[in-house]
């Protein structure tokens, strides 16, 4: 089968173009380091099959971060032919890569996107002369509306003659000589090696000859910038002051007033029209239609052929309620979606990275980790790969630790819930506020970690700037699809497969039994063995708590655990019996507020503990769940104790807290650092 | 003078580039920041720790520490 890898610059538009060649719809944006995994698809192809790759964006094979590493590994290891996709608009800097790869004569296709706006200001390109130049197959396309047929996909001779080293034919890339013969003069090495170290690929190279090499870096890139310019002249005309990324409107925009004030505005009205107007709507709607279309047909149908009530009451409460409950967030979510593809396509987001860079900058982040936070307001899974674009690894662990502060699209059903049973028409502030408290943890733990165990070394935060541009009402609502197709597979295959455990161990006894009534169940027993360690916070209820340990599976499942434990199937129904004293799960004011304070923050789910182990590490993952769930319960601790009893008690309380688990730490680490000396000591140590 | 002391929209040139991670100091040039390379202050940040910059024909966004290390000209 053939592999096709589609190459380029961040920002040219090679996910666009993947999706469509493959009829995929891949994460896109109109941001620098959307992509930070490699993603393939096979399609059909004049009766033959292509694997097309679609990788993170690298702007050199001397890899900078992360992602770009990803990318290079895969060009280098892989046999595949590869597509240059480059941007019309900094074709200067994009021959960067192309020269890169001539140097190790590795054959390839350009494809030129973007060159209405190119032309749109009176530029110029001359694609032959181009061609001639480069000695390249060059084609223009518009990555939105390319078919695979409008694409020379013949397969090339040469490509299987990966890194040969051959000249080029039109000896482009003379420069190399100077330095090959550099190098040979000092260190006897191969020039494959040579060529490949020169491009930041360093094998079977020791450090004195890695830093040597190094160092002739600058006169190398500056050589290179030489050919390119060299290209370019009779290719290529630009406008005087043509400026590819700045937008007259960024004279108002930039303005930190301006974004600052009008950033809130929208994230705000957007929240109230998603969570409290709109979606509310569409949602109950929603519900109206799978009971009327499912779920009463089939409830008719079991009580007409059953009178089972274990089995009616597994299908009406263990079935239909957990997945109706989180069902009715799916516009929410869908809304929501929409709203952040908005920012990223429109091009605003990297102009919010810039103006916010200071801002986080205090707090040891820098403007990147805007978009890491926008992500995270979708879904944390997501925003903690994202992080694959920073560079600086302390900076990066720190934005994945903090990342799980802010508060996902899972969360919200039960922060709506709860606040509508308890605050009415103020649920909006409650919802809104649980946001803001949110981000301020994750940015007074950013601060925390930078001044002790995570300093940011070098926060260079380099980000090319994306054009503003008009956003593609087609993919907007496309991504709201996807992301509605992505929900019913978590409510189908979480939602609803968790749902069932948690409603079969709470109906069943301890002899196996079927029981009715829910305190008699496994579940609550456990629940119940537990529950003084969250008696200090109001929450010792083991409805609660079986809800709470059901959470760190997935947050959607704390409504739908609530809606199982107090034998309901609607919104309304759940929100009414959430203040009632007889149900199973029910609150009182403070231990409401300490409840939505502690699933804000009190442990990332399994599949973003997953992630992070996997990006960061076992030990940091240990350090989110501890270092959550300690400030989950602190914060809740002051807020129910001051609503309770007093908010001098609950300060002096967590201070005496602090300061022990302070004092823990720090004789932990002298240990430590005991038995690390003791490593290094002789054999007669006798410590 | 340093590129954090040019002016706004005045034309400068790259005369040198003292930045001393040599990681960060590649990858300016790779991106086409060189000595001779004329370059443009577009914007400042409020508390001017970052702004932005334009070089052949592209804008970046370049932090004020690392701005202070290269040396320019007025063109």
């Amino acid at each position: 089968m053939r592999k096709i890898l589609i190459i380029g610059n961040p920002n040219v538009g090679k996910s666009t173009l993947y999706n469509s060649l493959t009829k995929s719809s891949e994460h896109t944006g109109n941001l620098h380091g959307v992509t930070v995994e490699e993603k393939h698809k096979v399609v059909k192809y004049n009766d033959e099959e292509i694997d097309f790759y679609d990788l993170p964006g690298l702007y050199s094979l001397n890899s900078f971060s992360f992602e770009e590493e990803i990318a290079r590994d895969i060009i280098l290891k892989n046999n595949a032919e590869k597509i240059m996709l480059v941007d019309a608009n900094s074709l200067r800097k994009n021959l960067y890569l192309c020269l890169q790869f001539l140097e190790l004569n590795i054959d390839f296709k350009i494809y030129i996107n973007n060159y209405d706006y190119f032309k749109k200001y009176k530029n110029n390109l001359n694609i032959e002369k181009l061609e001639n130049k480069l000695n390249i197959k060059c084609q223009i396309i518009n990555v939105k509306k390319i078919k695979i047929n409008d694409l020379d996909l013949k397969i090339s001779e040469k490509h299987n003659n990966f890194i040969d080293f051959q000249k080029n034919s039109i000896n482009l890339c003379n420069y190399l000589s100077k330095y090959i013969k550099i190098i040979k003069n000092k260190y006897n090495i191969d020039e494959k090696t040579i060529i490949l170290a020169l491009n930041g690929v360093f094998k079977d190279l020791n450090k004195e000859q890695i830093d040597f090499i190094k160092s002739l870096y600058p006169d190398l890139i500056f050589d290179r910038y030489r050919v390119i310019d060299d290209v370019l002249q009779d290719v290529m005309t630009i406008q005087k002051n043509f400026v590819y990324g700045l937008n007259r409107a960024d004279k108002i925009i930039l303005k930190p007033v301006v974004m600052t004030v009008g950033f809130l505005l929208c994230f705000f009205a957007s929240i109230y029209l998603i969570f409290f107007l709109i979606g509310p709507l569409i949602g109950d709607g929603l519900s109206y239609l799978v009971n009327f279309l499912l779920i009463n047909p089939f409830m008719n149908f079991l009580y007409s052929v059953s009178s089972n009530i274990w089995l009616i009451e597994f299908f009406s409460n263990g079935v239909f309620s957990s997945v109706l409950t989180v069902l009715s967030f799916l516009p929410q979510v869908c809304l929501l979606f929409i709203f952040l593809t908005l920012l990223e396509d429109s091009g605003l987001i990297s102009r919010m990275a810039y103006v916010f860079d200071d801002f986080l900058s205090i707090f040891g982040l820098n403007g990147k980790a805007i978009y890491i936070m926008l992500l995270g307001l979708g879904c944390n899974t997501v925003s903690t790969l994202a992080t694959r674009n920073m560079n600086e690894k302390n900076l990066r662990i720190k934005t994945v630790l903090l990342n799980p502060y802010i508060s996902c699209m899972a969360r919200l059903p039960v922060y709506v819930v709860i606040a509508s049973a308890f605050f009415g028409a103020k649920a909006y502030f409650v919802v809104t506020g649980l946001y803001l408290v949110g981000l301020l943890v994750a940015l007074i733990v950013g601060y925390v970690l930078n001044k002790t165990i995570l300093r940011t070394e070098n926060n260079s935060f380099i980000l090319e700037f994306a054009p503003l541009r008009s956003v593609d009402i087609k993919h907007v609502l496309n991504v709201g699809k996807e992301n509605a197709i992505d929900m019913m597979k978590r409510i189908f295959f979480i939602v609803l497969g968790v749902g069932v455990i948690v409603w079969i161990l709470s109906h069943t006894m301890f002899n196996l039994s079927y029981t009715s009534t829910i305190t008699d169940s496994i579940l609550f027993y456990l629940a119940d063995k537990i529950s003084f360690i969250f008696a200090p916070i109001g929450l010792n209820s083991a409805g609660i708590v079986s809800a709470l340990i059901v959470g760190i599976m997935a947050k959607e499942l704390l409504v739908s655990t609530f809606s199982i434990s107090n034998n309901v199937s609607s919104i309304g129904a759940l929100i009414t019996s959430l203040s009632i004293s007889t149900s199973v799960v029910h609150f009182n004011l403070a231990s409401a507020i300490s409840f939505l304070v502690f699933t804000l923050l009190y442990c990332p789910c399994v599949s973003n503990l997953a992630i992070i182990k996997k990006e960061i590490g076992t030990f940091y993952m240990w350090f989110a769940i501890i270092s959550q769930f300690t400030i989950a319960y602190l914060l809740s601790f002051i807020i129910y104790n001051s609503i309770v009893n007093s908010f001098f008690y609950a300060i002096i309380v967590v201070m005496a807290i602090v300061l022990i688990l302070s004092l823990v730490i720090y004789l932990i680490k002298k240990i430590r650092s005991k038995k690390i000396a003791c490593m290094f000591c002789s054999k007669n140590c006798k410590k | 003078m340093s590129l954090s002391e040019v002016k706004l929209n005045a034309q400068a040139v790259i005369k040198e580039i003292n930045i001393a991670d040599t990681k960060i100091k590649i990858r300016l040039m790779e991106l086409g920041l060189n000595i001779g390379t004329k370059i443009v202050v577009k914007n400042k940040s409020i508390m001017k720790k970052t702004m932005l910059v334009v070089f052949n024909a592209t804008c970046f966004t370049l932090k004020d520490n690392l701005a202070k290390e290269i040396v320019v000209n007025y063109a």
